[in-house]
């Protein structure tokens, strides 16, 4: 695996970034001068050294990206892999040193191929304290025991040093770009790739026995091509996950955007932003992508309001409780998609308050959803901090100061707490729209500011009329 | 009716010739098989086992056909082996070698059947026939008068012969894979009245890649098996066994993609411009419509996706149309709402082909025809299919759909395609939709 993470925006990151990157290129020659002691180059087998050279550059040309946000998933292990059996642990750090080369550029090019050299380096050094065979010496090899005693049992340990060092020195990279906590990242990366890794073990071992002792010599590349291209298809599908669920939001959030179109960007910032809160608030991997998609599709509901209700600059009490079913119409939409089902409560609670007087259900303090607290506070932010017709945007701090006064009312207090602390990281600033597009929206109401929910407090009618008709008024327990 | 007594007949004819094939194997083998297994048993045990456990990791493709790749590489490279760990000979009969195979395909399924999931007989016999074609070729020897095998066996002498014999079995297994493939594209054509030379052509498609693997790997196997001998063929075959994971993924991706349509396709019904239901059967008969003129497998998947989408531009009216019958609505607004639908389709990244579709969905017939204008066939099967059932509002009794026909008829030439309508009314006299 290596990063496709781009550069950052803030310096001092940038600096730690490159320091790292530095630390990991001297872990990377040590870890070749150490190498060259333990391993003699008259046993490489340069034919293959060739051949693994190409195939090495060819698989990081065939990477799969997407595999999780900033990660690419290669071949290049498997080469590596088989390296440090033809070669040794110098021939396997020179074919991960050069196999970026021409893929990735600047600064993520030396890292990658640190990385890449490291993982070569300890792969083969592990594989040579095993008691494994490199090169010349598999002439030796003839039956199935010395095999498995000799190229077997070692190669195994090989790969599983490699995927341990591979994870660690990404997770380092990662977290000084994302922020996402090493520890998470570490467990994540091994638990979706883990079973990969044991195949890649399995398929340098194919193409040794095949050069080897079957003596198909360099013919064998051809056929492990076929065992290769699979171990891709099957990498191809993580990364189409991934992507599906993507363009899945895409649609939906296009739909949702023809008809209204003063929301256009408000869902894709909420989202950004609640998975910024989402890396403050220490969720996993898993939690945080269902957070992004609630955040994404929390008003897709909005597209059963009729437009004119939409454009409309004052609502009344009635207009304003057909508004407020856009919260379970938008569960009703997206119900039946399987990898949305974590996101559903976020979606259907995001309008309800600390104290009890939200929508639909009334639910208060802990009972509402997690996902729900959390889109709340990011829609008002987002809300006050977009310009509209009739006043400008407010800025960061006057926006903060407006949820702090409505902490423990309206917003969950440990929710804005967090909010603030997630915020400089992101770099937020005030979102300005084209005038063409203020222009055709004019001074329409805005259901997400934070007045609104303040007028929903301020009157027990309202608060009824919106909350009746849910199996019975008053507060409930939680459903999603 | 009639197409169904001929797929019958067909299918009936394939079991029958795949029941012949083995029966004849069993006969002519079974004197041989106490020698043969003493002589070999953890090779004819690790090919058998592997056949059976291989009928557990099929895939089911689109079109509900299920492969079974583990199982079929098994096979070939049990048809094609010729010497074993330290050299020694591996000496197997082509019928012993059908006659195990059959009976271990048989054992696989027997064990899946016990468990509740339904396995048609016919589904089998593309392996059959296929491994049957494998061990035909591998035996009789069409260059210099030396089969695969006699080559494998003179291989230990001289060392340039290894990777020719390599090369030449895997144009062995693209022959015996081009008959599975033949076999399977029949009875796909049984079942869809699809034209056979494009049903053989689709299965290249979808298909060809996952032959090369199977290919690559059954000589793997072969050729691996000189040096670990029965043990080459779990380690061969662990990669393809492991790829099942990758292929859960690709089926729940595939289903994401289907929820999502589905979802965007009730995005209209649950906002109140469209009526529940219209999408869905729209999509039914574009399908029937679009097999019956001989489209492509991946172009009907295409013109179902547009046919389920064609109505979301809808979104963007701030007036709805009454029960969504785009049909009624002025020519200019049929334009926007098809415009504005294949731009929001164009946002999911990879419906570019359905948004070309729906973008053409309201262009009359007749700018074919005095424009020169070029309508993508699926634009003009939606077209008709959407006006039919805004006519008949769903019904399915023969007097509504014989007054919407009529309705159609009314706007032959002009509005839509005649050879379009002319398919929608043999799909309907079908009577399956």
């Amino acid at each position: 695996m290596e990063t496709t993470t781009p550069p950052p925006a803030a310096d001092p990151v940038s600096t730690r970034r490159e320091r790292y990157v530095a630390v990991v290129v001297l872990v990377a020659v040590a870890l070749v001068a150490l190498a060259a002691f333990t391993v003699p180059l008259s046993l490489v087998n340069w034919e293959a050294f060739g051949v693994l050279v190409v195939l090495g550059m060819l698989s990081e040309r065939l990477r799969e990206t997407d595999v999780t946000p900033g990660v690419a998933l290669s071949l290049t292990s498997i080469m590596l892999l088989s390296c440090v059996v033809f070669t040794g642990p110098v021939g396997a750090a020179a074919v991960g040193a050069v196999a970026p080369i021409g893929v990735s550029r600047g600064a993520r090019l030396v890292f990658n191929s640190a990385l890449y050299a490291c993982v070569g380096a300890v792969g083969g050094l592990a594989y040579s304290l095993a008691g494994g065979l490199v090169g010349h010496m598999l002439h030796r090899a003839g039956t199935s025991g010395q095999l498995a005693l000799h190229v077997a049992a070692p190669l195994l340990l090989a790969d599983l040093a490699q995927a341990l060092v591979n994870a660690v020195l990404l997770a380092g990279i990662i977290y000084l770009s994302n922020g996402t906590p090493v520890r998470q990242f570490v467990r994540g990366v091994l638990k979706s790739a883990g079973l990969m890794y044991v195949g890649y073990g399995v398929i340098a071992f194919i193409f040794v026995v095949e050069w080897y002792p079957a003596r198909l010599g360099a013919f064998s590349t051809v056929l492990v091509l076929a065992p290769l291209l699979v171990a891709r298809w099957s990498m191809v599908q993580y990364g189409d996950e991934f992507r599906a669920h993507e363009r899945t939001l895409d649609a939906l959030v296009a739909a949702m955007e023809t008809k209204d179109v003063y929301t256009r960007g408000h869902s894709e910032r909420v989202a950004r932003l609640c998975e910024a809160m989402a890396h403050s608030l220490g969720l996993n991997q898993e939690d945080t992508q269902a957070l992004r998609f609630a955040g994404m599709l929390h008003d897709i509901g909005k597209l059963s309001l009729p437009s004119g209700l939409l454009r409309a600059s004052t609502v009344t009490d009635e207009q304003f409780a057909q508004i407020s079913r856009h919260a379970d119409q938008g569960v009703e939409m997206v119900r039946q998609i399987d990898f949305l089902a974590d996101s559903v409560g976020g979606i259907r609670h995001h309008h309800e308050r600390w104290d009890g007087l939200g929508y639909p259900s009334g639910l208060s303090g802990t009972d509402i959803p997690l996902f729900a607290r959390i889109i709340a506070v990011v829609d008002a932010f987002d809300s006050l901090t977009t310009v509209r017709a009739d006043r400008d945007a407010y800025s960061v701090e006057a926006a903060l100061g407006e949820l702090r006064d409505r902490a423990g009312s309206q917003l969950d207090p440990a929710m804005v707490e967090a909010l603030e602390r997630a915020l400089p990281r992101t770099g937020w600033e005030p979102t300005q729209l084209p005038p063409r597009v203020l222009a055709t929206a004019g001074a329409s109401y805005d259901h997400d500011c934070p007045e609104n929910s303040d007028r929903l407090a301020a009157s027990p009618q309202l608060v009824d009329l919106v909350q009746r008709g849910r199996h019975g008024a008053g507060r409930r327990s939680v459903s999603s | 009716m009639i197409g169904g007594l001929r797929r019958l007949r067909l299918e009936g004819g394939l079991v029958l010739l795949g029941t012949l094939l083995c029966a004849a194997a069993l006969a002519a083998s079974l004197h041989d098989w106490p020698r043969t297994i003493a002589a070999h048993p953890w090779e004819v045990a690790a090919f058998a086992l592997a056949i059976a456990v291989g009928e557990h990791a099929s895939i089911t493709l689109p079109g509900n056909r299920a492969i079974a790749p583990v199982s079929t590489a098994a096979a070939l490279a049990f048809a094609m082996a010729g010497r074993t760990a330290g050299d020694a000979p591996l000496s197997l009969s082509g019928w012993f070698v059908i006659a195990v195979t059959a009976l271990s395909v048989g054992v696989g399924n027997g064990a899946i059947a016990v468990r509740g999931w339904r396995v048609p007989l016919v589904e089998l016999m593309p392996r059959l026939i296929g491994v049957s074609v494998a061990v035909g070729l591998a035996r009789f020897g069409p260059w210099h008068s030396r089969s695969v095998l006699d080559l494998q066996r003179e291989g230990a002498a001289l060392l340039a012969s290894t990777w020719t014999t390599a090369l030449a079995m895997l144009l062995l297994c693209a022959a015996a894979l081009s008959a599975h493939g033949l076999v399977s594209a029949l009875i796909q054509k049984g079942r869809d009245h699809a034209p056979l030379r494009r049903a053989f052509v689709d299965e290249v498609h979808s298909l060809g890649a996952l032959a090369a693997a199977l290919s690559a790997t059954s000589v793997l196997i072969v050729t691996a098996m000189v040096a670990v001998g029965a043990l080459a063929v779990p380690l061969l075959l662990a990669p393809l066994f492991v790829t099942q994971s990758g292929v859960r993924r690709f089926a729940a991706n595939r289903v994401t993609y289907l929820q999502t349509i589905r979802s965007l396709s009730r995005l209209t019904d649950l906002s109140g411009y469209t009526e529940p239901g219209h999408a869905e059967r729209v999509a039914v008969l574009a399908r029937a419509v679009g097999r019956e003129l001989g489209m492509s497998a991946r172009d009907i998947v295409d013109l179902e996706y547009a046919a389920l989408l064609h109505d979301i531009g809808q979104v963007s009216l701030t007036v709805p149309i009454p029960k969504g019958a785009t049909v009624q609505a002025a020519p200019a607004n049929q334009r926007r709402i098809a415009s504005d639908g294949a731009e929001i389709v164009r946002k999911t990244g990879v419906l570019d082909a359905v948004a070309v579709i729906l973008e053409a969905q309201s262009t009359p017939y007749r700018q074919v025809r005095e424009y020169g204008e070029d309508l993508p066939l699926a634009s003009r099967i939606i077209k008709v299919c959407n006006a039919f059932d805004d006519f008949a509002e769903g019904a399915r009794g023969p007097a509504l759909r014989a007054q919407a026909l009529e309705r159609i008829h009314l706007g032959l030439g002009y509005e839509y395609d005649p050879r379009v309508v002319d398919s929608l009314s043999r799909v309907l006299g079908r009577g399956s939709v």
